[in-house]
């Protein structure tokens, strides 16, 4: 396969909560066939709450300027690793591709800072790249460090695949209810894919930032069953999702008096570990606030 | 022109119900609803909200703008769309639910709602700054409680942030913004101005 080249979209998380996302992907996306270039001085996507604080058209002028700063890069293709830039850009630029008059409107915003959007480009979700474009085939054969004998329970989320997955423009490349692309990463990267059933289930998401009291038993029945399963990880694509798990283990154990010390890792960090990169510049194996020793002994 | 939204003190006013089919975004579809009950049935947060979104439909259909308007069920919603997914009638659940929290809001009817606080100082940071600082939302927004609790809300998450911050995954000093904050800001100003004359 001949290189394919993409522009980038970090997001807000890749330089906070979701670093170690970011430089995951970055250290694996080049090895498997796709390079990648930042969209220049990117903006925050509006998330799940710009709607209700910003109003629909400027949230939708976020994206606007992401848009239009990417197609100075040139490429045709959009990538981002968070599920909810991916919700919010790739929803607004199908919204802006197929209204004429919400086009208009958004370049009339744009004009303020001489930008302009008029083409149509296309956004997908990196884990739609790994499924689409490189490939399990691909994943497996580079994964020479293979992750053996380790157990993970595989939780895709809601945003990474709800309500774009099946669709076309959203690459079709899984189902909403049973996603099975996370389970064939674990098993190209030579772990072992746990018996896990919520895999689609909801952890609060920005809900969970607010009021964690209210969305802690979300995230309990998540953690319940992954203990059950014997998993020694828990990979999942969305960085809320992860940090989310992570970081109120502490108040679940205090609300329910379980002792839960389960590690959140992104299967982008498996791969890498599994290409044999830096456990720490590449995978960011450090990053996590629960670390999982046995992942950490299998890396370089 | 957005209309003005109706304000009539009635129960039931029918004019409400036309209203949001005409202003809310995807208002237009909620026509389609059947009342199966499927996308309350599948939401995670069901159980912390006064109506859900079938109730809610049913309540908006029948013109009941004042219970519409106060519910707490927009604002509980973690945009997670198993709802839109899931709904036999291609009901954009979702967007609906965050279209009547920003209609709620813009008529003051949530200005205690803890949610609506958290989109406020949100979007201030998204707008003023181009990026969101993990930092400074949370904490504005615990402070927006009063400074009684904006301590016990941080100091309950001064663990997280610790942990956070040895991780290197929360930084000190100034909050992260994008190079052309001003160009971005006029951006965002323009949209508003076409959003409120069209
Ligand atoms: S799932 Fe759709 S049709 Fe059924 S109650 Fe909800 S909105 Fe109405
Ligand atoms: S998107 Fe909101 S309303 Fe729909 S199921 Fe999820 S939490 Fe419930």
């Amino acid at each position: 396969m001949s290189k394919k080249k993409m522009t980038y979209y970090p997001g807000c998380s890749s330089q906070g909560s979701g670093r170690h996302l970011d430089e995951s992907i970055r250290a694996i996306l080049p090895d498997l066939g796709v390079d990648i270039v930042d969209i220049d001085d990117w903006n925050c996507c509006g998330a799940s709450v710009g709607n209700i604080g910003g109003g629909p058209l400027p949230n939708l002028a976020l994206t606007g300027r992401n848009l239009a700063k990417a197609q100075e890069e040139g490429n045709q293709d959009i990538v981002t690793g968070c599920a909810a830039c991916y919700l919010n850009t790739h929803g607004g630029n199908e919204k802006i591709k197929e209204d004429v008059k919400k086009r208009k409107q958004i370049n009339e915003a744009l004009a303020e800072a001489d930008l302009s959007y008029d083409e149509d480009l296309d956004v997908h979700h990196v884990m739609e790249v790994i499924v689409n474009d490189i490939g399990m085939e691909k994943v497996e054969e580079l994964s020479t460090n293979k992750l053996k004998g380790l157990k993970v329970a595989g939780w895709v989320g809601c945003q990474t695949v709800r309500p774009f997955a099946e669709t076309e423009t959203g690459g079709k490349y899984a189902t909403y209810e049973d996603p099975t692309f996370l389970d064939e990463i674990t098993e190209a990267v030579g772990a072992e894919v746990t018996d896990f059933a919520p895999k689609t289930n909801c952890c609060g998401g920005s809900v969970a930032v607010m009021k964690p009291e209210k969305t802690l038993h979300l995230m309990k029945t998540i953690l319940d069953a992954a203990v059950e399963s014997g998993a020694d990880v828990v990979s999942t694509p969305c960085p809320l999702c992860q940090t989310n798990l992570e970081m109120y283990q502490d108040a679940i154990n205090k609300e329910y008096g379980t002792d839960y010390n389960m590690p959140v890792v992104f299967p982008s960090q498996l791969i890498a570990v599994a290409m044999g990169k830096d456990k720490e510049k590449d995978a960011g194996l450090q990053r996590q606030t629960i670390r999982s020793q046995k992942l950490e002994d299998m890396a370089k | 022109m957005t209309a003005p939204i109706p304000t009539s003190k009635r129960k039931y006013d029918l004019n409400f119900a036309r209203w949001v089919r005409d202003n809310v975004a995807g208002g237009d579809k909620m026509n389609m609803c059947m009342q199966c009950g499927t996308c309350s049935g599948s939401c995670p947060i069901g159980t912390e909200m006064e109506d859900g979104p079938r109730k809610l439909f049913m309540m908006i259909r029948a013109g009941m703008k004042e219970e519409v308007l106060s519910s707490n069920s927009m604002w509980e919603c973690t945009s997670c769309y198993r709802c839109v997914v899931r709904c036999p009638r291609g009901v954009p659940v979702t967007y609906l639910m965050q279209g009547l929290a920003a209609l709620a809001a813009k008529e003051g009817y949530a200005p205690k709602v803890e949610n609506n606080y958290f989109s406020k100082f949100f979007w201030m940071s998204a707008s003023k700054l181009g990026k969101t600082d993990e930092r400074l939302v949370p904490t504005a927004y615990y402070f927006s409680f009063g400074f009684v609790e904006g301590i016990k809300r941080s100091l309950a998450n001064l663990k997280i942030a610790l942990n956070m911050f040895k991780a290197g995954r929360m930084h000190i000093g100034m909050p992260h913004k994008i190079r052309d904050t001003k160009g971005l800001q006029a951006i965002l100003a323009k949209a508003r101005e076409i959003e409120d004359r069209s």
